[in-house]
């Protein structure tokens, strides 16, 4: 499960949006997964079932391009190297592409939860 | 003798009220009605046919024309038929399930050659619901890729694993007979190579040809007309009107030949003639139908049919005759199966059981048994639920006439032997279309049983 966020908060309010954002990007550099190539989605812990079906159900090649970038940031990390500079994951590819299918997991979840746990009421 | 107090007090009460007097006063049988038959409406652009007997529970489906013999791709009509009820744009497969179950409903989908039908049954009060979700589920079903993966191809896979020599054979028979058409196979067996045919975006296509008001019909059994006209409106608003995609209506051709398939384990013979179509006026098919027979309708006895008595002398094997009837053309099998050495020597005696019927070799008393079975198998047809609908939502589609019950009895009546001896000797004069299925060392060639193909 993602961690609390106030993402959908600061999102839902372009002012706070414009103020924050330049502080987000520099995060998001300063945090050193773009250098080795990696993108956000990739540094979601595998240890967890519902990563696991949502990794399940990634389409064939964003499969393959995660294991690449995996691999290759492996590999960076062994040898204590960074990519060069201009492999490094830029901004506008760093986009969530195991989210989305993780929140709809965590919906169907949620919803077994809530009709397990129903209770009926009847009309008559 | 029981003492006073070991009835409950509920039991007498209900004996000193109005129960007992009214078992008192029950008389005679009263004659059964006749069950109404399905009357054809249109409702906002929407096929319906509906009949109500007051029941308390009713039975609604949506037949589409999107049987087997319509898919342009093979699979695509089971992958349909299995993507039934999953993930629509408004709720889940599993909120489906669990609400259905909550109501008391079923839900189940299922093909023929012809149709795909999605069935619902319920109590009466509940029409609203499953209608919203009839309408729902083919006009809003997301078609997903991991639903497919996960869940459809599972299905179809276990299902593949039912399919046994004897439908192998039928499928095979229905091939060598029409081709294409409706000749595809009904259920693909695990050797068919559908992998390459069957996906989501496949079925999402196929869905969208098939599921449009001009290819569809609404059947509803134990429905007020009022009832329907009520909610079909509303809800089937959403559902196309016509699709750009036409799907393949050739008309079928019979052919006829001989195929041969080794099978482990189970063996069948299907001997297959042209037989009668839904439309077709030949009442002399069904009374040959009833007068080979081979299921026996008394306990410990073959039976009069030709066919139970010819099987005799094979015990490991049974065989049956049936009209596989479509809306232009039929199929006329008799299905033998059961272990190799008995399959064959079934398949020698029914052919020689239809020679016999040929040359004339058939007494009175047999032909008034076989018209009053052939009697039995159409009412019995028109009366139970499950076959009804499929043939009224068929027909509806096609623009054929409802099933005329009180004709096709008159016509069965006139049946004669002489008659018979026609048809049969018109069979045998045509192509037949034989498969057999299984061990192929022990199973014979059509032209060893003395057919033409």
């Amino acid at each position: 499960m993602p961690a609390l966020s106030a993402a959908p908060f600061i999102s839902a309010r372009p002012w706070l949006k414009k103020l924050v954002l330049p502080f987000a990007n520099w995060y998001a550099n300063a945090a050193g997964y773009r250098k080795i190539g990696l993108r956000a989605d990739d540094l979601i812990s595998e240890e967890n079932e519902n990563v696991l079906l949502a990794l399940k159900r990634l389409p064939a090649k964003e499969s393959y391009d995660r294991i690449y970038r995996i691999r290759r940031a492996t590999q960076l990390s062994i040898q204590h190297k960074l990519l060069p500079k201009a492999e490094w994951t830029k901004p506008e590819e760093d986009v969530p592409y195991l989210v989305p299918l993780l929140v709809q997991i965590e919906a169907e979840k949620k919803e077994i939860e809530q009709l397990d746990t129903l209770s009926v009421m009847k009309k008559h | 003798m029981i003492s006073r107090s070991a009835l409950s007090r509920g039991t007498q009460l209900a004996l000193r009220g109005g129960g007992a007097s009214k078992i008192a006063q029950r008389g005679f049988a009263a004659a059964a009605s006749e069950k109404a038959s399905y009357e054809p409406t249109n409702i906002a652009g929407v096929k319906v046919a509906s009949r109500d007997d007051g029941g308390p529970t009713t039975r609604l489906a949506i037949v589409a024309k999107a049987g087997t013999r319509y898919e342009p791709l093979p699979g695509l009509t089971v992958g349909l038929e299995e993507f039934a009820f999953k993930n629509t744009n408004k709720r889940s497969a599993l909120r489906i399930t669990r609400e259905s179950e909550l109501l008391g409903g079923q839900l189940t989908s299922y093909h023929t050659r012809e149709a795909l039908v999605l069935q619902a049954n319920f109590l009466r009060e509940d029409l609203p619901y499953f209608t919203e979700l009839l309408a729902e589920v083919i006009s809003q079903t997301r078609y997903t890729t991991h639903e497919f993966r996960e869940e459809v191809e599972g299905l179809i896979r276990y299902k593949q694993g039912k399919v046994d020599a004897a439908a192998i054979a039928l499928d095979a028979a229905h091939s060598v007979a029409f081709h294409n058409g409706l000749g595809n196979t009904l259920y693909p067996t695990p050797n068919t190579p559908v992998a390459s045919y069957l996906d989501e975006s496949n079925v999402a296509a196929y869905a969208q040809a098939a599921y449009n008001k001009s290819n569809i019909s609404v059947v509803a059994d134990g429905a007020s007309q009022s009832a329907l006209s009520k909610w079909i409106e509303p809800f089937f608003k959403e559902v196309a009107v016509e699709s750009q995609q036409k799907l393949d209506q050739s008309a079928s051709k019979y052919h006829g030949g001989e195929t041969r398939i080794s099978k482990l384990g189970s063996n069948a013979v299907v001997i297959g003639f042209p037989g009668a179509s839904l439309g077709a006026n030949q009442p002399e098919v069904a009374v040959l139908v009833g007068l080979l027979g081979g299921e026996s309708n008394i306990k410990w006895s073959p039976g009069f049919s030709l066919l139970s008595k010819a099987v005799a002398s094979a015990p490991g094997a049974h065989a049956q005759a049936a009209n596989f009837a479509y809306s232009d053309a039929g199929l006329f099998a008799i299905q033998i199966s059961g272990s190799a050495p008995d399959v064959r020597k079934a398949a020698q005696e029914s052919v020689k059981a239809l020679k016999s019927v040929a040359e004339g070799g058939v007494s009175k008393e047999d032909v008034v048994k076989a018209v009053a079975k052939a009697r039995f198998n159409l009412l019995s047809l028109s009366e139970t639920s499950g076959a009804g609908l499929v043939h009224a939502g068929a027909n509806l589609i096609s623009g054929g006439q409802p099933l005329q019950v009180a004709e096709r009895l008159k016509a069965l009546e006139s049946v004669t032997g002489d008659k018979l001896k026609a048809a049969a000797k018109a069979l045998l004069e045509g192509k037949a279309s034989v498969a057999s299925v299984g061990d192929l060392h022990v199973l014979p060639f059509a032209e060893d049983l003395g057919l033409k193909v």
